[in-house]
């Protein structure tokens, strides 16, 4: 039986439509917002911008302080959960796109 | 932690389970098993399956190689937990002292070329990714590397820069020694898939 290599690209898309479209305790614009804040994007609202922009640059110096905040804002750990891992996501998705957008134009292939 | 819910386990299920894993284990459950218990079909699930695609799925690079890979990731991100966690998985699969080395200086490690070809190409990626090339690709493409491999690693550092920035945002408690090495063994046994 041959084993086939894994679609990167359908795991990838799968993982972000769960993550940024799909539902959850919070609002799918608060989440998407998150995503592309930690991958530079614009600025979020207050309390949410200042954990978002930290986790995109450097998740090591996330204090309690920009946790608290958030649950205080969201009264949900779920919610932190989730806003936390769409803050992720965004910053490891940035990466995944200009890693294949690199190896797409150097071997030509269709983006 | 920060969140006490992943800590405890949501749901009854779940915190029998985090304590029976725990007790049989003979060490605490490390934190990111206890996320991959976690509000399961909103993150781990998805998250689960492409990273289990990515360290276990067909692949030219060996389980140690890839392993190696997400460590260095964990290290230019400073993720103490990821480096412990993945640097002991790779040290099963491959010598320590190589292991060691890379963790050090992947550039004068004993480690194939195109591996040290690839990691260049994903510490650009890691620190600085929007100035990654397609010049950049090519390099580890002439390094002997094929653009399977190259996607593999991609995917890779993709996957590590989600976890390693999870994982410090909610302050995972970072295991001893002992606990990474039986830690790694699960992880060899068990995989990623949530």
């Amino acid at each position: 039986m041959t084993i086939s290599r894994p679609d990167h690209r359908a795991l990838a898309e799968a993982l972000r439509r769960r993550v940024l479209d799909g539902p959850g305790k919070t609002d799918r614009a608060l989440r998407r917002a998150m995503a592309e804040r930690a991958a530079g994007g614009p600025a979020v609202e207050a309390p949410y911008d200042d954990l978002a922009r930290q986790i995109g640059a450097s998740a090591v110096a996330v204090t309690d302080e920009q946790v608290a905040r958030v649950l205080r804002a969201t009264g949900s750990e779920k919610a932190v959960f989730e806003v936390i891992a769409a803050a992720a996501l965004g910053a490891g998705l940035l990466r995944w796109r200009q890693g294949i957008k690199a190896l797409d134009e150097a071997t030509d292939a269709p983006a | 932690m920060r969140l006490h819910e992943i800590e405890r386990g949501d749901g009854l299920f779940n915190r029998l389970l985090i304590g029976f894993i725990s007790l049989v284990s003979r060490m605490r459950l490390p934190d990111a098993a206890r996320v991959a218990f976690y509000h399961k079909e909103f993150f781990a699930s998805p998250m689960g399956a492409w990273t289990q695609a990515a360290m276990r799925g067909p692949s030219p690079w060996s389980v140690g190689e890839r392993e190696l890979m997400a460590a260095l990731v964990a290290k230019w991100n400073s993720c103490a937990f990821c480096v412990g966690a993945h640097g002991a998985v790779a040290a099963k699969e491959m010598q320590r002292s190589a292991v060691d080395a890379a963790l050090l200086d992947f550039r004068a490690a004993p480690i194939s070329e195109s591996l040290k070809a690839t990691l260049a190409f994903l510490e650009i990626l890691t620190l600085r990714p929007t100035a990654l090339t397609a010049q950049d690709a090519r390099a580890v493409l002439h390094a002997g590397v094929s653009s399977e491999a190259l996607m593999d690693a991609i995917a890779l550092c993709a996957l590590f820069n989600i976890v390693t920035r999870y994982a410090d945002a909610l302050d995972f408690a970072v295991p001893t020694a002992e606990e990474l090495g039986r830690a790694a063994s699960m992880l060899l046994k068990r995989g990623y898939a949530s």
